[in-house]
């Protein structure tokens, strides 16, 4: 049999290398099962992998579940400020009760998770460091995902919309003062040519977004149970990359930013506590209005140790 | 050589329902055109936000692709009609008259089939979208419908705009891919 | 069955298919879904308004209507005979001047509009009777404008660069800029061989028919201004930090129409719904292609061709000029049969991989594509620019065109090979003005 998965990423990416951990270990076990990789957006656009997936049109998947945000409103707590804080403690929020419900609603879909990872992201200015809320007001930034958005909107920066791939030109070109993504991204697109200070995800992290290897449910239970054996074995030791490499791309994202002269900012305890009193007011209450059952799920997901 | 020319719209002659498929594909490009331009004042409007008042734009970018996606596919039965969509007639500029009319009756109903097909799943593909409750994953939070209504409209005119040219042709109100005698 | 051999008879079908007289977009629709239903099963059609759908959804796309909006409105009025009115005043001294002025002409406006029709047409309408009336012969006259006209899409902006920089994530400012330089060697060598055809020729009636007065000359000067304040706009908004290429798109759209009511006066509604419908047609006629090409890379792609041709020209190890070459050959090919944005959205997804591996910079590619492309809209079977100067004067003869292009063509090829000569032409102002290439 032959299963098709889609992905955004370029194949030097560690998102990538995640699906293909799955794919040489389902290949490796013999069970008469293949996995073709389409990376770069080649089979699919980024956004529009979910829709087919729920459907059985696509069979696997490596997405930022929060992009499905549409769909289902309770995803986007997969991209909610401040509430997880570092990669051990994204590592407990996969086991627990928070994410059974998030599966839940998967299942739903008829969609289930091969590999749980999070990717953490900072923040980068071109005239300023950003730790805190009243770094914000007055800046011209792009955001990555909606709560940070909403948030980001609260602390009196100015949302400018666009696609990540434009980013660099509007920094050069002045459209953009700031910018807020993922680690990887900073990197990929030479964000450090454009800026003078860099926040990376530490010891404190607000922005942290799950990005799962995710399969069609019904696709995987029409497999035999030696094909499903060797698909969770692979996933099983893909996890345990996908944590490892998390850890290392926000030190390195440092690095590059800091041998290309840009200023290395940290955020303290206190600057987080003032993020996250700042979402409560705006992302988590936006997001408790449009969700059904939603406080349910953000106390659920607060609970997390 | 047809194609890109100056020339005309296809003939609706005075058959009724060519005539009406006419007038509704012309309608259907004052709408597109109607769009395009209030996607160029969203966009300017939006430069004027973030330069001069340094304010955040939150739906312009969003809003700006829908019309232009729209625009697109309304206007998709209005080009058909001034012929505008390119083609390349080799083999019909090689056939005889006879042999170009059936070669006519062929592509048009393969082009028929086709964007019926299309029209079906595209209005499947809304109707999931309005059931559901589909909204985009932004802060504007469109309900996706409203976009994808463009799908099975702009498909369905199209779909009478071809109906209508098939027709014309084998009522002889217009001549096979509007070439002129050899 | 092996993908390269599907690959083949995809080909085969879609060169049989685009034959037979149906729109090129309708065309790659049907090819895409009969594959589909053949070698991937019924459900997989489901997909495909979706797809079509998402092609669209990038706010990129959006600045080819609004560059082509630009070009129609300019076009609409008195601007395009006066610009070329002022070229003429000035240039009537040398001979050849007239054609040389009309290219100086096309030159400008291809720098205010995205679309080679449309500078075609713009000129032309004023170029072509003024140039036979002269005496010149309807080969140079038909063929200069059909030429000069193919810059549309080679001086920014452009709708072509705008779809490759979607298709291969290149940013779309580096590639207008990419293209001046190469746009201003393709004029030079035009105007070089007209002025020698021209001496060549020796026809008296070719050389400086009436002589103007410096009053005549400069009086004209002001009514150009309006063009010059559009592109420096353009430019300043597009480098100067206020908007994104696409944005500055809609700014230009907007001065032009404009200008063209305020100052050309274009109140009455008839006439601005003529620059509407024809800046509709061609957009949705351009868009729809898009939309159609993204249902057939992803028919590509989901039968695994794609990758397996990039995998196969891989494997062959060639010289790359040879492999530059024969992409040439290749890309020269499908361009006579098909229009511009088709050509690249099918090629670049398959061809990009092979270019950045055999070390050549896809910026610079970028404008190699392009002038191949050009060379397509001014042969048959597909040639956008010939049904327009087919428009413009129908008592011309295909061949005539066709012959008095001949000539340009060449150009083109020699600009090409210059370009691979010096790769530098194509990527020292984007490297200059927006930094080294990533
Ligand atoms: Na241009
Ligand atoms: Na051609």
């Amino acid at each position: 049999a032959e299963l098709r998965l889609s992905h955004q990423w370029s194949t030097g990416d560690v998102r990538h290398k995640v699906a293909q951990i799955v794919a040489d270990e389902v290949a490796a076990a013999d069970v008469d099962l293949e996995i073709k990789i389409f990376p770069s957006q080649s089979l699919l656009k980024a956004r529009e992998q979910y829709k087919p997936l729920t459907r059985g049109l696509l069979d696997m998947t490596v997405l930022p579940l929060s992009y499905a945000g549409g769909q289902q409103p309770a995803y986007n707590l997969t991209l909610m400020p401040g509430l997880v804080k570092n990669h051990d403690h994204a590592a407990r929020m996969n086991e627990s009760p928070f994410m059974e419900a998030i599966e839940e609603i998967m299942a739903g879909d008829d969609v289930m998770v091969l590999v749980h990872g999070y990717l953490a992201g900072g923040f980068a200015a071109k005239d300023k460091c950003i730790t805190k809320p009243e770094d914000m007001p007055g800046l011209q930034t792009r955001a990555a995902g909606k709560a940070f958005e909403q948030m980001l909107a609260g602390a009196g920066a100015s949302i400018a919309s666009m696609a990540s791939s434009e980013v660099y030109n509007a920094m050069q070109s002045g459209v953009l003062d700031a910018v807020n993504t993922s680690s990887s991204s900073f990197v990929s697109y030479r964000i450090y040519e454009q800026v003078s200070c860099y926040t990376p995800a530490g010891e404190y992290a607000l922005w942290f977004m799950y990005q799962p290897l995710l399969m069609s449910k019904s696709k995987f239970e029409s497999l035999t149970e030696d094909q499903q054996k060797a698909l969770l074995a692979g996933a099983e030791k893909a996890e345990a990359f996908y944590l490892d490499e998390a850890k290392k791309e926000d030190a390195v994202s440092a690095e590059v930013f800091s041998e290309n002269g840009v200023e290395i900012a940290q955020m303290t305890a206190e600057d987080f506590e003032a993020w996250r009193t700042l979402a409560r007011e705006t992302s988590y209450k936006a997001f408790v209005e449009e969700t059904p059952n939603g406080q349910q799920l953000l106390d659920l997901a607060l609970s997390v140790e | 050589m047809a194609g890109y020319s100056t020339a005309v719209a296809a003939r609706a002659g005075s058959n009724p329902f060519l005539r009406i498929v006419a007038a509704l594909s012309t309608f259907a490009g004052w709408c597109s055109a109607a769009m395009i331009v209030a996607a160029v004042l969203i966009t300017c409007q939006m430069i004027f936000v973030r330069l001069v008042l340094n304010a955040s734009t939150v739906w312009q970018t969003e809003a700006v692709i829908y019309l232009a996606i729209a625009a697109t596919l309304i206007g998709l039965s209005y080009v058909q009609r001034l012929r505008g969509h390119v083609n390349v007639d080799l083999f019909p500029l090689w056939l005889k008259p006879r042999a170009r009319f059936v070669m006519a009756l062929i592509t048009l109903s393969a082009s028929i089939l086709i964007i019926a097909m299309m029209l079906y799943y595209g209005f499947e593909f809304w109707h999931f979208a309005w059931s559901r409750g589909w909204t985009s994953d932004t802060v504007w939070g469109v309900r996706l419908w409203i976009p994808y209504l463009s799908i099975p409209v702009g498909f369905g005119l199209l779909l009478l705009q071809l109906i209508a040219d098939l027709v014309a042709v084998v009522t002889g109100a217009d001549k096979p891919f509007g070439l002129e005698d050899a | 069955m092996d993908p390269l051999l599907l690959g083949l008879l995809v080909a085969l079908a879609t060169i049989f298919v685009l034959f037979s007289g149906v729109s090129v977009a309708l065309g790659l629709l049907i090819v895409s879904a009969g594959f589909l239903l053949v070698f991937d099963g019924f459900r997989s059609l489901e997909l495909m308004p979706e797809i079509l759908f998402g092609k669209l959804d990038n706010f990129a796309l959006l600045s080819i209507p609004m560059f082509i909006i630009m070009g129609a409105s300019i076009a609409s009025t008195r601007a395009g005979a006066d610009l070329y009115e002022a070229l003429e005043r000035w240039l009537t001294r040398v001979p050849g001047g007239l054609v040389v002025s009309n290219l100086g002409a096309c030159a400008l406006f291809a720098a205010m509009s995205g679309s080679s029709p449309a500078t075609c047409a713009a000129i032309g309408k004023m170029g072509i009777p003024e140039m036979r009336k002269r005496g010149y012969p309807d080969g140079v006259a038909a063929g200069s404008i059909a030429a000069g006209g193919t810059l549309g899409i080679l001086i920014p902006p452009s709708v072509t660069m705008i779809v490759y920089g979607i298709a291969t994530e290149s940013s779309i400012g580096r590639l207008f800029l990419a293209g001046v330089v190469p746009g201003l060697l393709l004029v030079g060598l035009f105007m070089a061989w007209s002025l020698y055809s021209t001496w060549r020729s020796g026809n008296a009636a070719v050389l400086g028919a009436g002589s103007y007065s410096w009053t005549q000359k400069f009086e004209i000067l002001p009514r150009v201004l309006p063009f010059l304040a559009i592109i420096a706009g353009v430019l300043y908004a597009m480098y100067g930090g206020i908007a994104t290429p696409s944005e500055t798109a809609a700014v230009g759209a907007l001065l032009c129409l404009l200008i063209a009511v305020i100052i050309y006066k274009l109140w009455n509604p008839a006439d601005l719904w003529v620059v509407l419908r024809d800046s509709t047609r061609e957009s949705v006629m351009i868009l729809f292609i898009i939309a159609a090409a993204g249902v057939f890379s992803y028919m590509l792609s989901s039968l695994f061709i794609t990758q397996a041709i990039a995998e196969w020209i891989g494997t062959l190890d060639v010289n790359r000029w040879i492999l530059m070459g024969t992409i040439n050959i290749f890309l020269l090919i499908a361009g006579f049969f098909l229009p511009p944005v088709a050509v690249i959205l099918m090629a670049a997804p398959i061809l990009l991989p092979i270019i950045t591996t055999a070390g050549f910079d896809p910026i610079w590619f970028a404008v190699v594509l392009t002038i191949n492309m050009e060379i397509g809209l001014i042969s048959p079977p597909v040639g956008l620019n010939l049904y327009v100067i087919n428009g413009i004067a129908p008592d011309i003869s295909l061949k005539t065109i066709l012959t008095g292009s001949l000539p340009y063509v060449a150009c083109m090829v020699l600009a090409i090979i210059l370009l691979c000569l010096f790769p530098d032409l194509a990527t020292w102002l984007p490297d200059a003005v927006m930094g080294a290439s990533r």
